[in-house]
């Protein structure tokens, strides 16, 4: 839906900070292999200048794929499906859109121009108003911790418009519900792992069921035997962390061009940090230490004469 | 003895390992278990949601259907789409966002203000007091959602006010007085519903324009006899140009673009825990396969034949994947729970909509992935068994 400001002009004059005003809108191209775009305008100090040339628009990778269309080529832009209302304009350039994960699988088709030419294009001849509309007003603030009276500030002065934060809280922010599902995903393996790893660990236990009754009739104690253990525990732990960091490292790059290709985006799927690594291996360490100790307690805890079974 | 019969004494003598193992398919299959739940279950409960709304078809305006847009001379697209004879129920909607306040002025909110034409039946189901068509009478009956009605604090029969906005656009007209006849959970509302519904005449009148706005949303139930498919054929050919789609259309295209995500991380998630399961089952029974080996080559000595062993071994795989596979199934329902609980937290998401939703076929797929791990997993520890020299085993053992 088409969204406005009217009288964005007095607004954005009375908001008095740096300002960037964009306008949206649905486009149709008619060039050979006719599609619908978003196209956007933003406001320049130094809009267009009337010359016989067209104006200048960008058109996102992905439209000048789909379209074939490079720098330099004519194009006409119109704002209704019959193109009754339509300018020409020269490609200037071709950009990335700006990776966003709100919207990766959405194929961006898009096309940017200066809002002057998109006002042209769009705005209702029948209504003079509507030359002075816009989508949205983008404010950076002096201080951004004065966000919130900031809005609350503008919304009182200027009934109709409503003033959003461009971050978002830890409510409101569906990545870090995404974030809290993977967690929750993440505890559910570890459980699951963490069972294989004691089943293991009892196994281990029982072939060494003779050496560890002659090492207690030579006389070294339980404790030792379960530090030793413990130990053990660690380093297979250690060592299984670092594999699997390792592996993550490895195959974190094939998961991103998969996803990437897929979804014919920059964004970035997977990405192993130094914390993410450090909290799986602070995890797996003591895993490996509890089960090593559950698994050989249940044998170093009976008499030594029953672990060599006399 | 049978091979069965072998393998449940294996199983029972080395209880603990045996628990353990159970334990871990049990999680792991949990797991996998709920991957395929969630791999189609956004897509079958929002299936379901415009099932039990009662229309088939939606027609919507040049913004498709993910960018609600006006559509342009509504009024006579349904009249004409009413006329239809593989058209049985036309209904208008039209959403802008409004201010409701409570009597005496007590609490506000900002609403989302349907109006339509006719009580949508199945976009809400009624809580308390009556629905729109049976408020005959009153000139802005309306409906709250419950989460509205509880954090405004009325009910059916108190009024509020209400003053509708064209987006963007300052008002200074009066607010309107309009009657709670019911409050209603709406099918698409979120947790924090700010829905409001109310007849498209009273719409209008909080809006204060000088002439009916377009609809944004036209919603069409076909002829059971017709079937929706029929219904938009004979709606694009009566009005050629407009953007109409059946239910399963629409289904068709969250699934390409809005739930992919879903169903790409239950894909990768369920096949790296099918993985993690086999090796670990693989890596117990190949262990224990070597504790064994001496007793092994002792049953074979005794004329168990190889065949015998291998079906043995199996059978313990059998025994660890079903058991723990069987206890998956609660457990996963349990977890599913749990991590539906999670993702429903995402904001503005329908209070109605689940992530995972049981289908008998996921049932089925993981069944065969359990059994396709359980043979897979006990192949390398028959392949030991299978080639194992009895007399040179048996005298390593005695003399190790």
């Amino acid at each position: 839906m088409t969204r406005s400001v009217r009288g964005s002009t007095a607004l954005a004059g009375a908001v008095v900070a740096s300002i960037a005003a964009a306008s949206s809108t649905f486009g149709a191209w008619h060039v050979p292999g006719t599609c619908q775009a978003p196209i956007c305008g933003a406001w320049r100090a130094q809009a267009a200048t009337q010359s016989a040339e067209p104006p200048a628009i960008l058109i996102s990778r992905q439209l000048a794929a789909r379209t074939h269309l490079s720098t330099g080529d004519l194009v006409t832009l119109g704002s209704d499906p019959k193109g009754t209302r339509r300018a020409s304009f020269r490609i200037a350039g071709i950009y990335e859109p700006t990776p966003d994960p709100m919207r990766f699988t959405a194929t961006r088709l898009e096309a940017r121009l200066h809002l002057p030419d998109l006002v042209d294009l769009v705005a209702d001849p029948a209504d003079p108003a509507s030359r002075d509309a816009v989508t949205a007003i983008n404010v950076r603030l002096v201080d951004a911790a004065d966000a919130t009276s900031f809005a609350s500030d503008l919304a009182a002065r200027t009934p109709g418009t409503t003033a959003r934060l461009a971050s978002r809280s830890r409510d409101d922010d569906p990545f870090a519900v995404l974030d809290r599902f993977h967690v929750a995903i993440s505890a559910v393996t570890m459980a699951g792992g963490t069972a294989f790893l004691l089943a293991l660990m009892v196994i281990r236990a029982e072939e060494r069921r003779e050496t560890v009754g002659i090492l207690r009739l030579l006389g070294i104690s339980r404790r030792t035997l379960l530090l030793s253990v413990a130990i053990e525990g660690v380093a297979i732990a250690a060592l299984g962390a670092v594999f699997g960091i390792l592996l993550a490292f490895a195959t974190e790059g094939l998961v991103n061009r998969i996803f990437q290709a897929r979804y014919d985006t920059a964004l970035v799927f997977v990405r192993v940090t130094p914390s993410i690594a450090l909290r799986s291996v602070l995890i797996a360490a003591p895993l490996g230490i509890v089960a090593g100790i559950a698994a050989s307690w249940t044998l170093l805890r009976r008499d030594v004469l029953s672990i060599v079974r006399r | 003895m049978s091979a069965l019969h072998l393998a449940w004494r294996t199983v029972r003598r080395y209880r603990a390992q045996t628990i353990l193992a159970i334990a871990g398919v049990a999680v792991i299959g949990a797991l996998l278990f709920d991957m395929l739940l969630l791999s189609r279950g956004l897509l079958l409960s929002f299936a379901d949601l415009l099932e039990h709304a009662g229309y088939d078809v939606r027609i919507v305006g040049g913004g498709g259907m993910t960018l609600r847009m006006p559509i342009p001379d509504s009024a006579a697209i349904a009249d004409a789409v009413r006329r239809l004879p593989e058209t049985e129920t036309v209904v208008l909607v039209r959403i802008l966002p409004a201010r409701l306040a409570a009597p005496g002025g007590k609490s506000s909110a900002s609403v989302a203000l349907i109006g339509v034409s006719g009580a949508a039946a199945g976009a809400w189901t009624i809580v308390r007091g009556v629905d729109l068509d049976r408020a005959s009478g009153d000139a802005c009956p309306v409906i709250l959602g419950r989460s509205l009605a509880a954090r405004v604090g009325v009910g059916p029969g108190d009024h509020v006010r209400i003053n509708a906005e064209q987006v963007g656009v300052s008002s200074a007209l009066p607010a309107i007085t309009c009657r709670i006849v019911g409050v209603g959970q709406f099918a698409f509302g979120g947790a924090g519903d700010d829905t409001v519904a109310t007849t498209l005449d009273a719409l209008h009148r909080a809006s204060g324009e000088d002439r009916v706005g377009d609809a944004d949303l036209i919603l069409v139930a076909s002829r059971p006899a017709a079937g929706s498919a029929a219904a938009v054929a004979a709606i694009q050919r009566a009005r050629p140009g407009l953007a109409v789609y059946s239910n399963d259309e629409v289904v068709e295209q969250f699934n390409r673009n809005g739930f992919a995500y879903f169903r790409q991380i239950s894909l990768v998630l369920s096949s790296l825990t099918m993985v993690f399961a086999f090796l670990l089952v693989a890596t117990l029974l190949t262990v224990s396969v070597n504790q064994r080996l001496g007793e092994i080559a002792a049953l074979r000595a005794i004329g168990i034949g190889r065949s015998r062993i291998a079906a043995m071994l199996l059978w313990e795989s059998a025994l660890l994947v079903g058991v723990g596979g069987l206890l998956a199934l609660p457990l996963g329902e349990l977890l599913a729970l749990g991590l539906d609980r999670i993702l429903r937290q995402m904001p503005a998401l329908p209070e109605q909509l689940h992530f995972f939703v049981f289908e008998p076929r996921a049932l089925v797929i993981h069944i065969a992935v359990l059994v396709v791990t359980a043979v897979a997993a006990a192949a390398y520890p028959m392949w030991i068994t299978a080639r194992m020299p009895i007399a040179a085993t048996l005298r390593r053992e005695v003399v190790g």
